[in-house]
């Protein structure tokens, strides 16, 4: 079957079976690689995307269902060169290492600021829970988080 | 932190004032490559033509293939190995040490799997779908074999065997009751000190089978090369190690195999040998004639590697008067079903624990058996987390029993400055040059407060705290005055191009942790060049010098030595170049960065107008044909100095979940010189939510009757910590000791793997300051608490 929707604001046509998820379809049809396969069952967050602005696991969403719908990954949200506030943050407070998880984080995050610009430690911790970092222990992962939004400074 | 520990370095050392880079907060440089999705995994790379893998695996723990029936899915279309297809020859996935200490017991693909998830057969399809559904198509007749899924039981004369023959060097090994392979060690007269001793414990511990559970599941993509070559791209701590195996297993000529350095999402020891989907993918590729990409699920991850698990029976006797003056230690080490590192890892074993603490009196057996269980590998502290664990409990009762507070206690007997260190087991020595493990103890125990801690089992209500400690250490490299089993040497090449600008060529893996960060600072800071200008190659084995592996904590230290060695050769040469061009003497020529020329700039101090940049040099020597200014090296440390850490943590227990939460922490570590300070930090805290893990969470039980994990290999059951688990940012403090490593690049140690060491050991003994109930067995899950706290607070 054929799909339509927009990625990242570029409409997009594709062919796609009635079984194919939303992540296979980013990753080996659009090459749209930044949205990481972790575990295909919903557990780590890796493959998060909005989907109409929403956070979704695209490993749990079927490629069918985003027809007609808005799909924003990673690639999205830097404009050219300039990145978006929670990318600078991550990049700023060592968030990042091994990266994998970065950007089903990141989207995260943007997620969580646009309900809510103005987050305390603890609903980032709590909104963050789902996605899965093995490298950083979370703690700069948060920090950037508050800091993107302006809660807390940038670290010296 | 770090400038403030700079800037109190003693007299004769590098200052703060002579150092603009190393220990400077700076921004990574592959970080916005990986916020903005575009930094590439071995996952990510999609070649024309390319066929996809899938692998079938053994449903049992122990079979014997009767029959492989695979032509319904050739007539799919399918590309189809089976063990017929592979080389007959049995090797080890991993090749960081010598062929003497290296056991050979794998097989490409096997038609007598040993456990749930051991590879049978391949396939290659046009799509992973039909990969899949050809994989469904293969009939496999097993004949099942009796499994034992117990390292001690394994050893019983009654258990199945699982191997009859191995190969050690070239000469075959036959096999006794599941014992893969021992190592002795005595040293002193340990029963005349155990009488010498005052008090006496002894305690049998067991420690938990942890899955790494890296972000990236394994993967590797093959091309093929006109004239029966390869190009590899897959999940690996060492692409020479991965060149040499292929090498060995195939018999391609190692000019013909190119292994490709790329980002790894996380590691964690679990590619610190050749993934075994990488042979399996070069067969298959070979076969169809086209480029393969195989990429694991999680749950196909989950049986493919997990860390050792061992059964300790220790034995520490001290004098009333606090000393330590005799130790015992078995070691029952169950490895799985085949050897990555298990001989190894006796060695090591023997190391961490003698280097805790000075013994006087010594004996130690480590045993290492095969189970029907996914194998083993390195996970974070090789072994030196569980060894910790074990000595900090019991350090923790002997000090109680004394009657010393335990934080004495340590200081009384730790292995520090001027001791002999086993940084790699009983081959690898060196004697410690820099210790900061009083001032870590000192400062953390007033940072926590722990003078005013608990007694233990004193608290009544549902909520209680504790306060506990644990101390470590961890290698940095494997490096030592002489060969040891380990093979440990580090390759650069460093060139200046035309512009100035720096290109760092390595084979050296950065998992993540910022290694090569810090490498590219160490150049920066010895070329006098700001750091935008060193870049950082991606490169590949055809373009680089051996490199061992990035593991043992060694990329900072002997990777960064290695590469200021080849730096400063460089910098040798330009500074001849430009005392051509300025009429002056290299050893008069001083270089410091300027970023508003964005160049490194050489000049004559005191005379004015006697100054070129480095561009301008390397621009001259093109135009006046002297060549390029560049160096390339390989270099073996001459030590493998420790790192040290410790862990304060506070927990709070609830007595009527039985749920352990850590509040607060306190974590100290002495690096050396700190080059990378928040980087830095990023270890520590990713330490501890390991470290939280291995005390509290994680484990890999088997299923008897399946021969499966219980899980089934699902993460939805294999809990990892996530953010709330964690402590608030005000509650989890880092701080740096303030020495400096003289065998070190700039004075910097490792820290990857000390990060971690002894997390769990804090946590484990904060919970018995809580509680008043000790675990001898982890995780120590909320079950085991209540347990525990039921039964009248029995140590259990």
């Amino acid at each position: 079957m054929e799909i339509e929707f927009t990625l990242n604001g570029v409409r997009k046509r594709v062919q796609v079976e009635p079984n194919e998820l939303l992540l296979n379809v980013l990753r080996e049809k659009l090459y749209m690689t930044g949205t990481k396969y972790g575990c295909g069952i919903g557990e780590c967050g890796a493959c998060t995307v909005l989907l109409d602005g929403e956070p979704v696991l695209s490993c749990l969403v079927l490629a069918a269902d985003v027809d007609g719908r808005e799909v924003t990954t990673i690639e999205g949200l830097a404009r050219g060169e300039e990145l978006d506030e929670v990318q600078k943050a991550f990049v700023e407070e060592g968030a990042v290492q091994c990266g994998f998880c970065t950007p089903g984080f990141i989207i995260t995050a943007k997620s969580l600021l646009m309900e809510n610009p103005n987050p305390s430690e603890e609903e980032v911790r709590e909104y963050i829970k789902g996605n899965l970092c093995r490298c950083t222990g979370y703690m700069n992962i948060v920090k950037a988080i508050l800091r993107a939004a302006g809660v807390i400074p940038q670290t010296p | 932190m770090a400038l403030e520990v700079l800037e109190r370095r003693p007299e004769g050392r590098v200052g703060r004032e002579a150092l603009t880079i190393v220990g400077r907060k700076t921004l990574r440089k592959d970080a916005v490559a990986k916020v903005t999705g575009r930094e590439l995994y071995a996952s990510d790379i999609t070649l024309p033509n390319m066929l996809y893998a899938r692998v079938l695996k053994s449903p049992y723990p122990h079979a014997r293939v009767k029959s492989i029936d695979v032509s319904k899915a050739v007539e799919m279309g399918a590309v189809v190995i089976t063990s017929q297809d592979v080389p007959q020859v049995l090797f080890n996935p991993r090749l960081v040490s010598i062929p003497e200490a290296t056991y050979k017991d794998w097989r490409v693909l096997t038609d007598r799997p040993l456990f749930v998830g051991e590879p049978i057969a391949a396939v290659a399809a046009e799509t992973e779908e039909l990969a899949q559904r050809a994989l469904e198509a293969i009939k496999v007749e097993y004949e099942r074999l009796p499994a034992v899924f117990d390292a001690i039981e394994s050893m019983k004369p009654e258990a199945p065997k699982l191997h009859e023959t191995i190969i050690l060097k070239d000469r075959e090994v036959k096999v006794e009751r599941n014992v893969a392979c021992r190592l002795e060690i005595a040293e002193g007269d340990v029963e005349k000190g155990f009488k010498e001793a005052d008090v006496v414990i002894e305690r049998e511990f067991r420690t938990n089978r942890r899955y790494h559970n890296q972000l990236e599941t394994k993967a590797v993509v093959v091309n093929l090369e006109p004239g029966g070559g390869v190009t590899i791209w897959c999940t690996t701590q060492t692409i020479h190690n991965t060149r040499l195996l292929i090498h060995e297993i195939f018999g391609i000529p190692m000019n013909k195999i190119n292994v490709k350095k790329i980002s790894l999402g996380g590691s964690f020891g679990s590619s610190i040998h050749t993934n075994i989907i990488v042979p399996i993918a070069v067969a298959l590729a070979l076969k169809a004639g086209r480029p393969v990409k195989l990429v694991y699920t999680r749950e196909e991850d989950m049986h493919d590697h997990v860390s050792f698990q061992m059964i300790f029976r220790l034995k520490l006797g001290a004098k009333r008067d606090g000393r330590l003056v005799a130790g015992q230690l078995q070691a029952i080490v169950d490895i799985g079903a085949h050897q990555i590192q298990a001989y190894p890892i006796l060695g090591v074993i023997a190391g961490w624990w003698v280097s805790l603490y000075k013994l006087p009196h010594v004996k130690y057996e480590g045993i290492a058996v095969y189970t029907n269980k996914v194998p083993s590998c390195a996970f974070r502290g090789y072994g030196n987390p569980q060894t910790t664990w074990a000595v900090e409990t019991l350090i923790d009762e002997l000090a109680e029993k004394l009657g010393i507070d335990p934080l004495e206690f340590r200081l009384m007997n730790y292995v520090g400055e001027g001791d002999i260190f086993w940084g790699q087991g009983p081959t690898v020595k060196t004697v410690i040059r820099s210790c900061g493990v009083e001032e870590l103890l000192r400062r953390g125990a007033e940072l926590i407060g722990w003078h005013r801690r608990p007694k233990p089992g004193q608290q009544k209500g549902r909520f209680r705290r504790g306060i506990g400690m644990g101390r470590g250490f961890h290698t940095s490299s494997a490096g030592s005055p002489v060969p040891g089993s380990v093979i440990d040497y580090s390759g650069a090449m460093i060139k200046i191009n035309e512009d100035g600008t720096i290109d760092y060529i390595t084979a050296l893996m950065d998992h993540g942790g910022g290694s090569l960060e810090a490498i590219a600072k160490i150049i920066a800071e010895e070329l006098g060049v700001p750091l935008e200008n060193v870049n950082i190659i991606t490169a590949d084995t055809q373009t680089t010098v051996y490199d061992v592996c990035t593991h043992a904590s060694r990329g900072v230290y002997a990777g960064g030595a290695t590469a200021l060695k080849v730096a400063r050769q460089v910098k040798q040469k330009l500074l001849e170049m430009a005392a051509k061009i300025l009429d002056t003497y290299p050893h008069a020529l001083r270089i410091r960065p300027d970023p508003k020329r964005g160049q490194g700039v050489i000049y004559v101090e005191g005379i004015e107008g006697k100054e070129i940049t480095i561009g301008e040099v390397a621009m001259t020597a093109r135009h006046k044909n002297w060549g390029t200014i560049a160096a390339v090296d390989s270099h073996r440390t001459e030590a493998g100095p420790p790192h040290f850490t410790a862990y304060f943590v506070e927990v709070e227990v609830d007595t009527e979940t039985g749920i352990v939460k850590p509040i607060r922490v306190v974590a100290g570590a002495d690096i050396g010189t700190v080059i990378n300070p928040d980087l830095a930090r990023g270890q520590i805290h990713g330490g501890f939510a390991m470290g939280m893990g291995m005390a509290l969470l994680e484990d890999t039980p088997y299923d008897p009757d399946t021969g499966d994990l219980v899980n089934r290999g699902f993460l939805v059951d294999y809990k990892t910590a996530s953010a709330p688990d964690m402590p608030r940012l005000k509650d989890f403090t880092v701080f740096f000791a303030e020495t400096y490593e003289p065998t070190g690049p700039f004075g910097a140690k490792g820290l990857g793997e000390g990060a971690f060491n002894p997390a769990a050991a804090a946590i484990a003994n904060a919970i018995y300051n809580a509680i008043g109930v000790r675990f001898y067995e982890l995780p120590i899950t909320p079950e085991k608490i209540l347990q525990a706290l039921r039964g009248g607070g029995e140590n259990v």
